[in-house]
């Protein structure tokens, strides 16, 4: 038999590497984990200001269900003033 | 055993019906589904066949492991020349269809000809019959499902049937079985339509035989482990696919207003949390329903909650339904999105394709290339909801010069419009985009760039770099089982990196594509999920075939090498903005607005796209102008094709 019934494969070995309880920011170059207080409406990220809010599928399962729209609005027409931004 | 299931071939113009065993050689080669009606796509497709024409055969089949011990392996594969790009016609659906063609007899079918009036097939127990389809024609894709039971008096009944989209022979019509599972791309029901098929039929009680049921059943249940316990599946089965808007609406990867922005502010009526509030509702708490041999379970069942279709039962919406329906027309109610994705549904549509076109020419009628004479008095602008509605009545059942226009798929409807409309089309080899945005995502420009079946997020890409996984995980996953020492990179919006990861991709989806598991149970959304060192155990144990992981890579790699020579003998190339692997000028000259802060300002850099391209055209082993080289097609033993073996 070809199959090698032992071996265990790298994503079986990746599983340890999941993370309940915790998000990510959503700013590409920040990604920075955080773990929201058990029940909480909103975060912001520390590092780099994005705020989100929070939905709770499971006592250990939060998720992002978006941006807070205003902090969001913010933070686009400040990035828009430094960045080529065309509108 | 479960190498015994056949092909049938099945003229339609004729009526004859011919049964052949599946050479155990052809398997070793393609495996099965997606990969083996490939090689059948290539050799029984003439070279520059109208699409709409009785010789463009139709190929359904179910994967390898169908019907089998192994989870998740419901998927139906649809195959034929696309009458939407002129090119490769590809697509796949879940649901019960795929198991119960196994049961019938089936693996493969090889569908030729056209029929003189309307007709559906019933096949069962290894028996094939062609019958009047007279009753059924302009029936909608539910109503015919339960007229074919009826008629035929079981329930069990499994359907593969078009609506009135694919009657019609709108362009980008999908094939449908149960309530939402679609056959969605490249308009494999438009061929359905075109041979006077309304609907494949299937039932099957023969056995399959297990090579060792009780190591495949046991294996099965780590791999069920494996898939239930991942975070990803774990919300995707509560939330369905809709999850993903959380994400990317956040850092700003969906495209809005055609293309104009690319992100949906303040929409938070069809966020997948509001959407599930509404199945509560409706329907109740358990409203998630699964596919065959499925843990996952992330289809959404629902009724419309208000409206003109108030109470109508419909199932979904996916995530693209999402963009197609919300973000693209600018739409923020979710009855509408809801009512527009039961339209589609029931019509028997593309949702990706109707739903960007539509906002393609919401944009051209914003800018004034198309008016009211056009619409025929309708105001297309962004964010009318009735406007959205209306459209695609209009398409689905061609009414109206827009109606009309729009149905034959976007590149003709540009050259029909005219003027620089083809400019905001967005779209690759003839097939537009779905609603995701990725000007800073290089990563998923080059997959949909260069995605057999034109711009595609199922083919190759790779969705798992938008989470910032550290680059040592990175080379776990995509350093086996072909070993690659070059560069990976954790941005998003790097090009570092990135042709090896959509090569990786695209090898991993072939590859399920042949076994015919869902995407959803290997790397696509979920980077813990199985891969190449998992399958070869589900394999040997529910067939006794022995692949190992780098026989499967090979098996893939193959696949992809004879999808592409039916694309570059169909007339691909390289920098053709309609035929080709490039993306439109948008991409490049157009900047995101907004989103994360690291977003704005950003396109795709398009020297560093065209170095990608080459890069992952190298990876392939294919030239600079993206054909196989001699020496590619004899290391993958494409050298002789076609072969006409079977």
């Amino acid at each position: 038999m070809a199959i090698e019934s032992t071996k265990v494969s790298a994503s079986e070995t990746l599983t340890k590497t999941r993370s309940f309880g915790k998000i990510r920011c959503h700013n590409p170059s920040c990604m920075k984990r955080m773990e929201p207080t058990p029940g909480s409406k909103e975060i912001t990220c520390p590092t780099c200001g994005m705020a989100y809010r929070i939905y709770w599928l499971g006592p250990n399962l939060p998720r992002i269900r978006g941006p807070v729209w205003d902090v969001n609005r913010k933070l686009i027409e400040k990035s828009g003033s430094s960045k080529n931004n065309p509108q | 055993m479960a190498l015994d299931r056949k092909i049938a071939y099945i003229n339609l113009s004729t009526g004859q019906t011919e049964i052949k065993p599946i050479p155990l050689e052809l398997r070793k080669k393609f495996i099965g589904g997606r990969g083996l009606d490939a090689y059948l796509l290539y050799n029984h497709t003439p070279q520059g066949c109208d699409p709409l024409s009785p010789e463009n055969p139709l190929i359904i089949s179910g994967g390898l492991l169908t019907a089998t011990c192994a989870s998740a392996t419901a998927r139906a594969h649809f195959m034929a020349k696309s009458p939407l790009t002129g090119l490769l016609g590809s697509a796949n659906m879940g649901g019960f269809f795929a198991p119960e063609l196994a049961w019938a007899g089936f693996h493969h079918l090889v569908i030729t000809g056209k029929a003189e009036k309307p007709v559906y097939l019933w096949i069962h127990n290894g028996e094939i019959e062609i019958r009047d389809a007279a009753g059924l024609w302009g029936k909608t894709s539910a109503d015919t499902q339960w007229a074919i039971r009826e008629e035929l008096g079981d329930e069990e009944i499994k359907s593969a049937v078009i609506g009135p989209a694919g009657e019609n022979l709108v362009r980008y019509a999908c094939v449908m079985t149960g309530i939402k599972n679609a056959a969605g791309r490249t308009g494999m029901g438009c061929v359905m339509g075109s041979k006077n098929l309304k609907a494949v039929a299937v039932r099957g009680t023969m056995d399959i035989k297990i090579s060792y049921p009780l190591e495949a059943l046991e294996f099965n249940k780590k791999f069920i482990e494996q898939i239930t316990s991942a975070k990803v599946n774990k919300t995707q089965g509560a939330l369905g696919t809709p999850f993903i808007w959380g994400a990317t609406n956040c850092w700003g990867g969906i495209r809005t207003r055609n293309f104009q922005y690319n992100q949906m502010e303040n929409a938070d009526d069809i966020e997948p949390e509001a959407i599930d509030e509404i199945a509560n509702k409706t329907i109740g708490p358990h409203h998630m329903a699964g596919c065959f041999g499925c843990q996952v379970h992330c289809r959404t069942q629902y009724r419309i909650p208000s409206g003109p279709y108030a109470g109508k039962y419909d199932e979904g919406p996916e995530y693209t339904s999402l963009g197609a329906f919300g973000a693209e027309p600018d739409c923020k109610s979710a009855e509408t999105l809801l009512t527009a994705n039961y339209l589609v549904n029931q019509y028997g549509v593309d949702n990706l394709e109707i739903g960007s076109i539509i906002s393609w020419a919401m944009e051209l009628y914003e800018l004034g290339i198309i008016g009211s004479k056009e619409t025929d008095g309708l105001d297309l602008s962004f964010g009318n909801e009735k406007a959205l509605l209306e459209m695609i009545h209009r398409i689905c059942t061609r009414k109206g010069w827009l109606g009309n226009v729009l149905a034959d798929g976007g590149v003709p409807a540009a050259a029909s419009i005219g003027k620089n409309s083809f400019d905001y089309l967005i779209q690759v080899k003839g097939m537009n985009n779905l609603h995701s945005d990725e000007r800073a995502t290089p990563a998923l420009a080059l997959g949909i760039a260069t995605a057999s079946r034109g711009s595609d997020h199922l083919r190759s890409r790779p969705a798992i770099d938008l989470y910032h996984l550290p680059v040592d995980v990175l080379r776990k996953i995509y350093s086996s089982p072909i070993a690659y020492s070059g560069p990976l990179s954790s941005e998003q919006t790097e090009y570092v990196g990135k042709a090896w990861e959509v090569f990786w991709q695209e090898n991993c989806y072939m590859a399920v594509d042949c076994l015919g598991i869902c995407k959803y149970h290997t790397v696509f959304l979920g980077a813990t999920l199985p891969n190449f060192e998992d399958w070869p155990k589900a394999i040997y144990y529910n067939t006794g075939l022995e692949f190992t992981p780098e026989d499967i890579w090979a098996v893939a790699d193959r696949c992809n090498n004879i999808e592409r020579l039916f694309n570059l003998r169909e007339g691909l190339t390289r920098n053709d903005l309609s035929k080709g692997d490039t993306l439109n000028h948008r991409y490049f000259d157009e900047p995101l607005r907004r989103g994360a802060p690291d977003v704005i300002g950003l396109s795709i850099d398009r020297d560093k796209f065209n170095g990608m391209v080459d890069e992952f055209y190298g990876h392939h082993g294919w030239d600079q102008n993206g054909l196989p080289t001699a020496e590619t097609l004899k290391r993958l033993g494409l050298d002789q094709e076609p072969t006409h073996l079977l």
